[in-house]
């Protein structure tokens, strides 16, 4: 509890202005909502039903939680070590794929054998494709960010021809528009809520946050990729194995995103489609870079902006606000966080000279 | 000493307040017209801000300014420039690829026909200001060729072009040997009795304040300690203003003989960023209990001799051992091993992590050895912390504590964290650059003690300063470099300052001194 007071007190600038940002969206996001004629009030409040309004639809909050987090966290974990992987969105498919047909492939084998199985292909598979442009990175100075965004089109273009029509991975059953086979139900997470998307993929998406935040947090490791990041020449100097830290913390990062891909899959979507993601990584980037890298931070963010997220399309559907009115509010509060430094850094000069004005005051008296 | 005449610079109750510093502290100065003012005070004791406010880069937070009487509303340094006020920065504001004439007419240029380039008139301008100075230069030299000392002339010139006649010179001989000191001095006297300008210099070497000022100013810790005609002082009475003590400059003692050889280089050939030969076939020794010192001014190889000794560098030719075991080809991790720690020349680009904790700085290093992480991967955070407390305690970083940013450190404090981690690595082969470039005499002093505790302990310490004096103070051998050789070797209490620097500037050299100990 002490350790919280003092880290809310370390960030409290931080803090008010995160505030005042959402504020600020919100009552934008009203304004919109009055001029085109809607009420505001009555229109946040569907938002708010259709987000919490029941066990089902607070469910799917939780998953779109999920998805955000982890894609959060993904972003975070090679940020520390000074890496920007643009390209969680290739490794989400990739991950989803290859995890989805090592189910199919072993339909009737033993759930204890094929989803660990699964598992390890959705990690292989998302990790391997991020070692490639961390590779790239520390042997030969080749820019992440633009490999990790050409290699996003390779694998979402590459997964998209396979499952789709006549792609060598593309279904037989009747009746289903694209999309590879369905993973077998044995295979499947177990529903926690009827009717709702949220799946067991919960308990796991926690056992992977804890440890990103342990090992971030909690290890020498972590220490070194920190350090690493904040001055690559520094981490030389002082003899850390400084490319080992970058790969490795690239690989966990496009590892985390292929076991989103898989719990997309295994937790509701049943079979890998080319829509599997609509554009989650980004939103995940986002809600990293607006926390500033602090997982606990970004857990909060991330619940924060599924109850917008998931509550606007209840809000389009009860009221007829349109649900693009969330889109707008994500991005007000990026604009004003992003202006956040310049605006701290204001306010503490402000304060400043208010001060030592008062204090020279006094003493002329 | 010139007639004080009238008041051409005033400042009142100056306050600078910056997040979390005060750098300014009411401070109240006058500064006469035709004087040679030199501003002196440890790292952080507020003289380049309060110059800064001078020259329109700050605006004070409280109190006000007066040029020539007028009192100053905008602090722009456009403001400053048309009200006569010139300053030439400790790293110079040169274009490297234009030529000397270019750079000085830069935001100023002559026109022909209102919007085309005049070179040939600017070239001109330059001679006829150059000559009137007497400040030579040559107007159609490509900056980045010439020599430090002459860039110089080529920011003093700027100012005068555009009109100065207060010139404010922050920290102007820390790139300058002693001979291109002395031409600097000269100028300063030559511009000031001639042309009748007035001269603010800021520096924190009192013989040179002792030398070239009328009168002397002494800050500490934001507030200006007191004025005084410098004929009435000397350096001791400066050095205990500026930290509030007496500084005895205690003379070192250092006991101890030299043992086995434990830093060895063999015909070294390593190249710079450029991928020019930097360091043309140095080959060295040290033994253990010995300090080598390395005198050359910058850019003569010794930074990528320290880079090629710890394996930050690759090595094009040669060999290094440090205790015995082949180190080149090595990176620095590796190197490390054998017994090797590092203070790099630049703390802030190598020397830490500035978003990052003291504590964590400390730390790095060690963080998995079983002391402080269980099985080198749960890290001890309480075990690191009272470790940290530890190092903290005992290298004195007054005005901080151990959680906080090295980033906000002043120079002095960050280079303790840098001393700290280092030194406590217990290595028997130091390798030291800069040790204390940008730091005050009181940390300065400590860290000086450091070194030698540490050479007395038996450590082989390669050292290597821009600080002639400080190389001169902690060397038992001194070798000098030029251009990538090496000039000279001598017994430090052989040589004097004067000749060092002959040897630095290639203008003598003696045979045979590549043979290392």
């Amino acid at each position: 509890m002490h350790k919280i007071t003092q880290s809310i007190k370390q960030n409290k600038t931080y803090l008010i202005s995160l505030i005042i940002s959402i504020t600020a969206a919100l009552i934008i996001g009203g304004i919109l909502m009055d001029v085109t004629g809607f009420n505001p009030f009555e229109s946040y409040g569907a938002m708010l039903r259709g987000a919490f309004g029941s066990a089902r639809v607070f469910g799917n909050t939780l998953t779109k939680m999920i998805t955000l987090c982890l894609t959060g966290l993904a972003m975070t974990v090679c940020a520390k070590a000074g890496l920007f992987n643009v390209g969680g969105e290739g490794q989400l498919f990739l991950g989803g794929l290859a995890a989805t047909m090592t189910g199919v492939y072993l339909q009737g084998a033993s759930p204890l054998i094929a989803v660990p199985l699964a598992f390890l292909s959705a990690i292989v598979a998302g990790g391997l494709y991020a070692w490639i442009p961390a590779v790239l990175k520390v042997k030969l100075k080749v820019s992440e960010v633009i490999t990790t965004i050409m290699l996003n089109s390779v694998a979402i273009y590459v997964c998209t021809y396979l499952v789709n029509s006549s792609g060598p991975l593309a279904t037989h059953d009747k009746g289903v528009l694209g999309g590879s086979d369905a993973v077998p139900e044995a295979f499947r997470f177990a529903q926690l809520i009827p009717k709702s998307n949220l799946s067991t993929a919960i308990f796991y998406s926690a056992v992977i946050a804890f440890l990103c935040w342990y090992i971030m947090q909690k290890t020498s490791i972590g220490l070194e990729m920190k350090v690493t990041g904040e001055n690559e020449r520094f981490a030389f100097f002082a003899g850390l194995p400084k490319d080992k830290l970058m790969i490795w913390s690239m690989v966990a990062s496009g590892a985390i995103c292929g076991l989103v891909g898989m719990f997309e899959v295994y937790g509701y979507q049943i079979r890998f489609q080319d829509s599997i993601s609509n554009e989650f990584y980004y939103d995940g980037m986002l809600v990293a870079m607006i926390m500033n890298y602090n997982p606990v931070g970004i857990i909060i963010m991330s619940f924060f902006f599924a109850v917008i997220d998931i509550g606007a399309s209840a809000m389009e559907f009860s009221t007829g606000v349109s649900g693009e009115i969330s889109e707008i509010i994500f991005a007000v509060i990026i604009f004003l966080m992003a202006a956040e430094k310049g605006i701290s850094k204001a306010i503490t000069k402000k304060n400043l000279q208010r001060k030592v004005k008062k204090t020279m005051g006094k003493e002329v008296q | 000493m010139k007639d004080t005449k009238e008041t051409i610079v005033k400042f009142e109750n100056i306050s600078m307040q910056f997040p979390g510093v005060l750098a300014n502290d009411d401070v109240s100065l006058e500064i006469k017209k035709g004087e040679i003012f030199a501003l002196v005070g440890e790292n952080g004791a507020g003289k380049s801000t309060l110059m800064n406010i001078l020259y329109g880069l700050h605006t004070p937070t409280a109190g006000n300014v007066y040029v020539k009487g007028q009192k100053i509303e905008k602090f722009k340094p456009m403001g400053a420039i048309e009200k006569g006020v010139g300053m030439v920065h400790q790293h110079f504001m040169l274009v490297p690829s234009f030529t000397v004439a270019q750079n000085i007419v830069l935001s100023r240029e002559p026109k022909k026909m209102k919007f085309l380039y005049d070179l040939k008139k600017a070239n001109s301008q330059v001679r006829e200001l150059s000559e009137d100075y007497g400040l030579k230069v040559d107007p159609e030299a490509v900056v980045g060729e010439i020599s430090v000392g002459l860039q110089q002339r080529v920011e003093i010139l700027k100012t005068l072009y555009r009109g100065a006649d207060v010139l404010i010179l922050d920290e102007p001989t820390a790139v300058l040997t002693p001979q291109e000191t002395d031409e600097l001095f000269k100028v300063i006297r030559r511009i000031v009795e001639e042309k009748d300008m007035t001269v603010i210099i800021i520096t924190h070497k009192l013989y040179e304040v002792m030398a070239i000022s009328d009168r002397v100013g002494v800050m500490r810790q934001g507030k200006l300690i007191g004025v005084e005609e410098t004929k009435n002082v000397n350096e001791r009475i400066l050095a205990s203003m500026m930290v509030g003590r007496e500084v005895l400059f205690d003379k070192i003692e250092k006991t101890g003989e030299p043992g086995n050889v434990l830093i060895e280089a063999d015909n070294l050939f390593v190249a710079d960023n450029r991928g020019l030969m930097a360091v043309n076939g140095v080959s060295l020794k040290v033994r253990a209990g010995e300090i080598l010192g390395v005198a050359a001014i910058e850019g003569n190889g010794q930074s990528e001799l320290v880079e090629a000794l710890t394996g930050m560098r690759s090595v094009k030719q040669g060999q290094i051992y440090i205790c015995g075991q082949e180190a080149s080809g090595r990176d620095p991790g590796e190197i490390r091993k054998m017994g090797l720690a590092h203070i790099p020349e630049d703390r802030i680009s190598t020397g830490v992590a500035m978003p990052s904790s003291i504590t964590d700085n400390m730390i790095i290093g060690k963080e998995r050895r079983s002391e402080f992480s269980v099985k080198g991967i749960h890290l001890k955070r309480s075990s690191v912390a009272r470790y940290a407390r530890e190092l903290f305690d005992k290298f004195d970083l007054r005005g901080a504590g151990v959680d906080t940013e090295v980033g906000s450190l002043s120079g002095g404090n960050m280079q303790k964290v840098v001393v700290a981690r280092e030194f406590s690595l217990d290595t028997p082969v130091l390798i030291v650059a800069q040790p204390t470039r940008g730091v005050d005499v009181g940390a300065m002093e400590f860290i000086h003690k450091q070194i030698i505790e540490k050479r007395n302990h038996g450590c082989a310490i390669l050292l290597v300063s821009a600080d002639l004096d400080e190389v001169m103070r902690l060397s038992d051998r001194i070798i000098t470099m030029y251009e990538g050789r090496i000039t000279g070797e001598f017994k430090a209490q052989e040589i004097d300052k004067r000749d060092i620097g002959y040897y630095m500037t290639g203008s003598r050299t003696a045979g045979g001194g590549e043979e290392g100990a």
